[in-house]
């Protein structure tokens, strides 16, 4: 029968690293048994005096982190405050986009009220869910594999705007993310719910089914980091560099998915283009005019971004 | 939390400290792990065993001490001491000790230097 410090024994050094594990474990079986004699050389009995030995040296698990010197956190400090903004961000932000296109999907399909809420309640708690799971995992992992973060030091630019100083409000904010999300929860509408119908009286959507399989998705998640841009803003007040750059890298994309699918005639659905003749007819010219436009539009919008990035404010005199 | 909470944990701090000046001084003359303990413990030190064994192990990973086991009586025991390169960071260690004790009385005596 194994004694209670042959279990102890057993119990740190599983956790230890391989190499060093006998060595550990013959090292603490003298130390307890020095103790224990201690003990019982004072009056104690053996079993009582190794009942107490053990209990004092406390939680083989944590002596065998002491020994293995491993951290006993799941995200250090150097990454803490950086998960933690993210997480205050995303968990509430995603769950509610998503929640928002579940409720927009369900009042297209004209699905029971009862149904929708369900399907809205378990969106909001699955996506919530995921989103903290997958963002605490990959700083989890990041804080292990990466001990020094590769983010840049603070600097004094990225300071918050004081309120009552604000350059961007909410008025500036609000009507920008309502207008993403409407743009989001748009792809899924003129799926379903298009106002052109075909000869059967079939719906028929505006943006071609197929790329749902491919760029659609992208352009979702395109949408969505835009709408983190914007209360990225929102928090900081005013337009860093950093967002001026963040928001560039989002123009391009946008602009690097669309544009090819417009000059190649494949953002709109082959039956949209059958069935108004006009529109077959001046394909090309209005797909390139198309194209033009996303094109000075996302320039333009790169340009002012860090324009107003970089610009002295004259009113918040330093 | 009450004063004496908090005077405990800034004394704690304090010995968590000094407890390796502590060990490197004791182990000048070989020594074990219980009979180390007993020895800081005789002398005001009073460590847990399951904060002084790790730290044992860990200065002999950075090459203060180095280890040899005792083979000769009943129990075969893990004998640790002071290595050279040990003494010489305990000189230091020493020195840096004073260096703080000099500027805690200076501060005390108001001495701006």
């Amino acid at each position: 029968m194994t004694t209670l410090t042959d279990r102890y024994v057993y119990a740190t050094s599983r956790s230890v690293p391989s190499g060093r594990r006998d060595e550990i474990a013959a090292e603490l079986r003298a130390s307890i048994a020095d103790m224990v004699e201690a003990r019982t050389a004072d009056g104690a009995s053996a079993d009582d005096a190794e009942r107490e030995v053990l209990t004092g040296l406390g939680d083989p698990r944590s002596l065998a982190a002491q020994y293995a010197d491993r951290p006993r956190q799941l995200i250090g400090p150097a990454y803490y405050d950086t998960w933690l903004g993210l997480m205050t961000l995303l968990v509430p932000l995603v769950p509610a986009v998503v929640a928002t296109i579940v409720a927009v999907v369900g009042v297209v399909d004209d699905a029971p009220f009862g149904t929708i809420v369900g399907d809205v309640v378990g969106a909001l708690i699955g996506t919530a869910v995921q989103v903290a799971f997958w963002t605490t995992l990959t700083f989890a992992v990041l804080d292990r594999l990466v001990p020094e973060p590769p983010i840049g030091e603070w600097d004094v630019s990225s300071l918050p705007e004081v309120p009552g100083h604000r350059e961007i409000t909410l008025a500036d904010t609000g009507p920008s993310i309502a207008f993403l999300v409407l743009a989001v929860a748009f792809l899924p509408w003129q799926h379903f719910r298009s106002w052109v119908e075909d000869a059967g009286g079939d719906r028929v959507p505006l943006l071609d089914p197929d790329l749902w399989a491919s760029w659609l998705p992208v352009v979702v998640v395109l949408l969505l980091m835009e709408i983190g841009l914007e209360v990225a803003k929102y928090r900081a007040g005013r337009w860093t560099v950093g967002h001026a750059v963040v928001n560039a890298v989002l123009a391009i994309g946008f602009a690097a998915v669309v544009v090819p699918l417009l000059l190649g005639e494949r953002l709109l659905n082959p039956e949209l283009v059958q069935r108004y003749t006009w529109l077959g007819d001046h394909l090309d010219t209005v797909m390139t005019a198309s194209a033009v436009g996303v094109v000075l539009v996302g320039l333009w919008e790169i340009g002012d971004a860090f324009w107003r990035a970089t610009r002295r404010t004259g009113s918040s005199a330093a | 939390m009450d004063i004496d909470d908090v005077l405990r944990t800034h004394v704690q701090e304090l010995r968590r400290g000094t407890v390796v000046i502590a060990s490197l001084v004791a182990l000048r003359r070989p020594g074990y792990g219980y009979g180390l303990l007993q020895s800081l413990g005789d002398h005001g030190f009073a460590v847990d065993a399951n904060t002084l064994y790790p730290l044992l192990r860990r200065l002999e990973d950075q090459g203060l001490l180095t280890s040899d086991w005792n083979t000769e009586e009943s129990r075969p025991r893990k004998i640790y001491r002071t290595s050279e390169a040990g003494g010489s960071v305990l000189a230091r260690l020493l020195d840096e000790l004073a260096a703080i004790d000099t500027s805690v009385h200076g501060l005390i005596e108001g001495d701006p230097a």
